[in-house]
């Protein structure tokens, strides 16, 4: 969109701070490594330090937890989160240039994303799609009519000198998000703890920005003014747990609506958390933060990039907290930040150098008016909550555990749930002349195929979900057959792969072809072939007698499997015949 | 005179007169000569663009070409060019007029006397009677002196507190803000973007007109530009049988806002309001005195939102993607130091730097409420003082539209445009201790309540008998919004009238 801007533009920039490595860094590894005056020299059998290393860790952790336990009756945390999550949208915020993250750097911009003199912005009203689905998921209020507000601030990936976002008046407030004991909420929560989302902002991101040479710096600004949802909760957690929960629970939602693509694991998603403690039992706190009063002094923890993250720096920042203030110590409000596998938060900015962003409503803009007419379509056309297909797949109708009923919902951003209910419809299709209790065992069945079985090879060989790997239509029928005991579980196995590598025959042709149908074996088989395992292998037989060590009958049925003929040998009635020959 | 001769007469003026109007001037041959031809040749054919087809027409260089430099006057853009072209430089070359080159300015437009630029002081064509160099006025004091010395046929500025009328004024000349959104910032460089106005300077209301015509246009790319619906609103509104026939038969009623006869008015400046005034009653006009209780707040509201939009604006000026840089690290190298302090530093000018340091003050959280807000409620009183006394109704402001007009309110406001005369430059430049950087911003208290209330207004050159021959004043004509046509025409009445 800009042609003038050549590679000459991109120009090095040299940094105000001095680079130094965060203090956490030195320490992070301290449990795993002892110091180097009490290392042996040399040779220290490899196992034997491997081991000593476990166990230190071990302690360590047990220590964390008893202290984790001891300070958790004294002391009460409180945290706020705030989510920032890229807009699923074609264009940028106040332009019409692309998005797309995968293209050369400097190359998706329009004048006014670099902030050429005389350029001016343009709301691109098909963004609010994905924004207003985000908030309606978020069950808040919509607001008619919202603003936009410049947020002043200098740095270089910041090219206009401020971000413009909503700080005064949001387009959406008053929301909530419900966590669930399956979430993984820590136990005191109980079996779900509401927390209330103050706001939901629109907003733009900034360029990226990588370090080149200790004083320069390369931009790119093909992310700059890429649309931003900003969520904002009250500051409702009392446990790290519950924020980790919180903010998985809030990426979910998005990207289960539509409204976001990729997660924090690509960088789709950042969190920042506010932390404060109080003593319990002891007079309110001074501080209050959005309506809630009797808090502590908070800190704000930023950017943080994984559940991980997010949890561990919310313990992290806790115990420093708690330990400044036994010691006497005044929390200062401060902004820290976090490196992944440190152990302690690191201070950034103190409140003396805080930064005062001098919110100022951008004069350029119009107020957004968000219609009504928009509002009931969006509702409409909303896909189901997560909670709500949880709530749906664990219930009497599907009857699934609730270890499978997520993962379904989460994997593939709803394309593997998709998946699944293509394969049951296929297959009740194909049942129809079971029987009821049949019929309904095969919600769970299917399900397990897809996460399991499908799943297993999907991972197995590193490959990218597609709903072509293995056709819904053809594990469907594959199930069917099974399900008729048509064929045995091993070949229905070996069959999957096979389709999984590629073979387009449809399942019955292939199991003609291959001559994989199931022949029963009679009694006198299964018997003469139970015979000759227990004939080579006389002392198990003993051991299973005398000690009665029932779980070495699976070894025989096993055994027998591998030398009856391929596909034949159903592994029940194996295991039958050998109780009647061995125990009787 | 042919256009082609017109044009190398303005060109040579430009070699021949340095005023300092231009920062870039036009090169005396160029492929602008070609141009100039074969608008001769429409015009003997009959079939022009426009009025201003084949004419030099002078940009201010905070208005963005793609063909010469933009530097807004100051060092941080000392060597810039843009890669567009400003939405009223397209309207213009498609009308056939030719860019007469960039013109000196107030650093980012933030001045009254054009003295406050990188490349130096303008000049005032006009001395006073002692021959002495004088202000040309500001902040688009380039552009009035470039039209003022012959040097193009007319010239964009822009006006944000009375940038465009005040160097009027001084220079005898004629600037037209027209109401806010009636033409496209899009290439505007912004300095307050809730005030910043394109404004046109030229010889006659005439001319301003023709021009005013060609770029009084919805621009998509300028969220800000009164969109289509809204403009029909507005004709409409003027085409209704009682306000039309203000610009045909009935006599009008002038407003004369008795808050503006202060005691700063010189006695030449107040002389040539009460001719102005007889003049129109001769013509059969009725002169009113009207109240606009607010305007005393309204110069400290005008230097609050100013600065604090152009502290903002002025933002993404870092030397990082364009413009200059200072050199080493930026910063003063320390761990907690200031980014860009050196670019910035070095790159802005006192004036500029003083109203980034209040705008930055007044939206510091702890003065937000106080200033920032605060003004924003004066301004709307402002507002509310003009709607109170003009007859027509504001077309946009939709709550009453029983009648659009109302008995016993004006027309239009008459006023002088500014209170005195125009400085020495010798004066201006000189630091004194009894000179406050603040004294300028008083030339600006009679044109800033139209910017707060983006009215359109117009400055005319009149003469009056002074005590040394004839002295020249600038008034001014205020109207409802979208009124700008009738502006026009009370402004023609008025324009270059020498009174005895």
């Amino acid at each position: 969109m800009l042609r003038s801007l050549g590679s000459g533009t991109l120009r090095s920039l040299c940094i105000r701070r001095n680079r130094s490595l965060p203090r956490a860094f030195s320490s992070a590894t301290r449990y795993l490594e002892p110091p180097a005056a009490d290392r042996v020299p040399d040779r220290v059998p490899l196992r034997k330090q491997l081991k000593q290393e476990a166990k230190a860790l071990r302690s360590h952790k047990r220590q964390r937890k008893e202290t984790a336990e001891a300070s958790k009756e004294e002391w009460e945390l409180t945290v706020g989160v705030e989510i920032h999550a890229q807009l699923d949208t074609e264009t940028k915020l106040f332009s019409r240039a692309s998005t797309s993250t995968s293209d050369v750097p400097n190359s998706n911009l329009a004048l006014f994303d670099l902030a050429f003199p005389g350029s001016q912005p343009v709301f691109q009203a098909a963004i609010l799609l994905p924004a207003i689905r985000a908030a309606l998921a978020l069950n808040c209020e919509i607001q008619p009519v919202s603003r936009f507000d410049r947020k002043h601030y200098f740095y270089q990936d910041q090219p206009s000198g401020y971000q413009i976002t909503q700080y005064y008046e949001p387009f959406a407030r008053n929301g909530y998000v419900d966590l669930y004991d399956y979430d993984g909420i820590a136990p005191e929560d109980g079996e779900r703890v509401r927390i209330n989302i103050k706001q939901v902002q629109l907003e733009q991101d900034t360029a990226k920005s990588q370090e080149y040479s200790p004083t320069t710096q390369l931009l790119d600004f093909n992310r700059v003014s890429h649309p931003l949802i900003e969520i904002i909760t009250m500051p409702q957690i009392h446990t790290p747990e519950t924020a980790a929960a919180c903010v998985r629970k809030l990426q979910a939602i998005v990207l289960s609506c539509g409204a976001v693509t990729t997660g924090m694991e690509l960088g789709g998603l950042r969190a920042d958390v506010n932390v404060s403690v109080r003593r319990r039992g002891e007079a309110p706190g001074e501080h209050q933060y959005d309506g809630i009063s009797g808090l502590g002094q908070r800190t704000e923890i930023k950017n943080l990039s994984s559940f991980k993250a997010v949890e561990d720096a919310i313990i992290a920042e806790k115990n420093r907290q708690i330990e400044v203030l036994e010691s006497g110590g005044v929390i200062e409000g401060e902004t820290r930040g976090w490196a992944i596998g440190s152990s302690e938060t690191r201070r950034l900015r103190g409140k003396e150098g805080s930064v005062d962003y001098r919110y100022m409503p951008d004069p350029d803009i119009p107020p957004l008016i968000i219609g009504e007419d928009l509002l009931s379509s969006l509702k409409d056309t909303l896909p189901t909550a997560p909670d709500a297909l949880l709530t749906l797949l664990v219930g009497s109708e599907f009857n699934l555990p609730i270890e499978d009923a997520k993962p379904l919902i989460e994997l593939d951003n709803g394309a593997r749930l998709e998946y699944y209910h293509d394969v049951v419809d296929i297959l009740r299709s194909l049942q129809v002349d079971q029987d009821d209790k049949t019929r309904a065992s095969l919600l769970r069945v299917a399900s397990n195929w897809v996460l399991h079985e499908l799943g297993g090879l999907v991972a197995k060989h590193d490959r990218a979900w597609d709903t072509e790997i293995v056709p819904a239509r053809s594990l469907a029928h594959l199930i069917d057959q099974l399900q008729r005991n048509l064929i045995t579980g091993p070949t229905a196995k070996l069959v999957l792969a096979t389709i999984f590598d590629g073979d387009r025959r449809p399942v019955p042709q292939l199991l003609e072809e291959e001559n994989l149908l199931l022949r029963p074996l009679s009694r006198e088989e299964y018997v003469a072939l139970a015979e000759s395992v227990i004939a080579m292998n006389p002392q198990m037989v003993e051991q299973i007698r005398s000690k009665n060590q029932l779980g070495k009958l699976g070894w025989f049925v096993g055994q027998m499997m591998r030398t009856g003929e391929k596909g034949r040998v159903e592994a029940p009635k194996a295991e039958q015949i050998l109780r009647e020959l061995i125990l009787s | 005179m042919s256009l082609l001769r017109e044009a190398e007469r303005c060109v040579a003026n430009q070699y021949a007169h340095n005023f300092n109007a231009f920062i870039t001037p036009l090169s005396r041959t160029g492929s602008w000569q070609d141009r100039v031809r074969e608008a001769d040749a429409r015009r003997e054919e009959g079939n022009p663009k426009s009025p201003v087809d084949g004419r030099l027409i002078s940009i201010k260089d905070n208005i963005c070409t793609r063909e010469l430099p933009t530097t807004c006057a100051s060092k941080i853009l000392d060597k810039f060019t843009s890669p567009f072209n400003a939405t009223v430089v397209d309207q213009l070359e498609a009308a056939g007029a030719i860019v007469a080159g960039k013109t000196n300015l107030d650093e980012f437009g933030m001045g009254s006397n054009s003295i406050n630029s990188h490349f130096g002081p303008v000049r005032n064509p006009r001395r006073d009677s002692s021959g002495e160099d004088v202000s040309a006025g500001g902040s688009s004091g380039g552009s009035a002196a470039s039209v003022a010395a012959d040097q193009c046929f007319a010239s964009i500025g822009t006006d944000t507190g009375g940038s465009v009328r005040l160097p009027a004024a001084y220079t005898g000349t004629v600037g037209f803000k027209p109401s806010y959104g009636l033409i496209s910032r899009w290439g505007v460089v912004a300095y307050a973007n809730s005030l910043d106005t394109v404004g046109i300077i030229g010889k006659t209301a005439g001319n301003v007109r023709d021009i005013f015509n060609i770029l009084n246009l919805h621009d998509q790319r300028d969220p800000t530009s009164l969109s289509i619906p809204s403009r029909s609103r507005i004709q409409a509104a003027i085409e209704s049988p009682q306000l039309a026939s203000r610009l045909n038969s009935a006599p009008l009623r002038i407003g004369v806002p008795k808050e503006y006869n202060v005691s700063e008015l010189t006695s030449s400046v107040r002389r040539a309001w009460a001719l102005s005034l007889a003049h129109l009653k001769k013509q059969g006009h009725t002169v009113h005195s009207v109240s606009l209780p607010d305007t005393k707040h309204a110069l400290s509201t005008y230097y609050v939102l100013g600065p604090a939009e152009a502290s903002s604006n002025l933002a993404k000026f870092d030397g990082v993607r364009y413009g200059s840089r200072a050199e080493g690290p930026d910063g003063d190298g320390k761990p907690d130091g200031y980014l860009y302090s050196n670019t910035r530093g070095q790159g802005f000018g006192q004036e500029v730097k003083r109203r980034i340091v209040l705008g930055t003050f007044t939206l510091s959280a702890g003065e937000f409420d106080n200033y920032f807000i605060q003004a924003q409620r004066v301004r709307r009183l402002v507002q509310q003082d003009f709607n109170a006394v003009f007859a027509a109704k504001h077309p946009l402001e939709v709550e009453h539209t029983d009648k659009l007009i109302r008995e016993h309110d004006v027309d239009v406001i008459i006023c002088p445009t500014a209170p005195s005369s125009p400085s020495r430059l010798k004066d201006l430049m000189s630091k004194s201790a009894d000179k406050s950087p603040l004294d300028p911003y008083v030339g600006d208290v009679f044109t800033v309540p139209a910017s707060l209330a983006g009215l359109p207004a117009i400055s005319v050159p009149v003469t009056v008998p002074g005590e040394e021959g004839a002295e020249l004043a600038g008034i001014q004509v205020i109207g409802q919004y979208g009124d700008d046509q009738l502006v026009l025409k009370v402004g023609e009445m008025l324009e270059g009238k020498s009174f005895d």
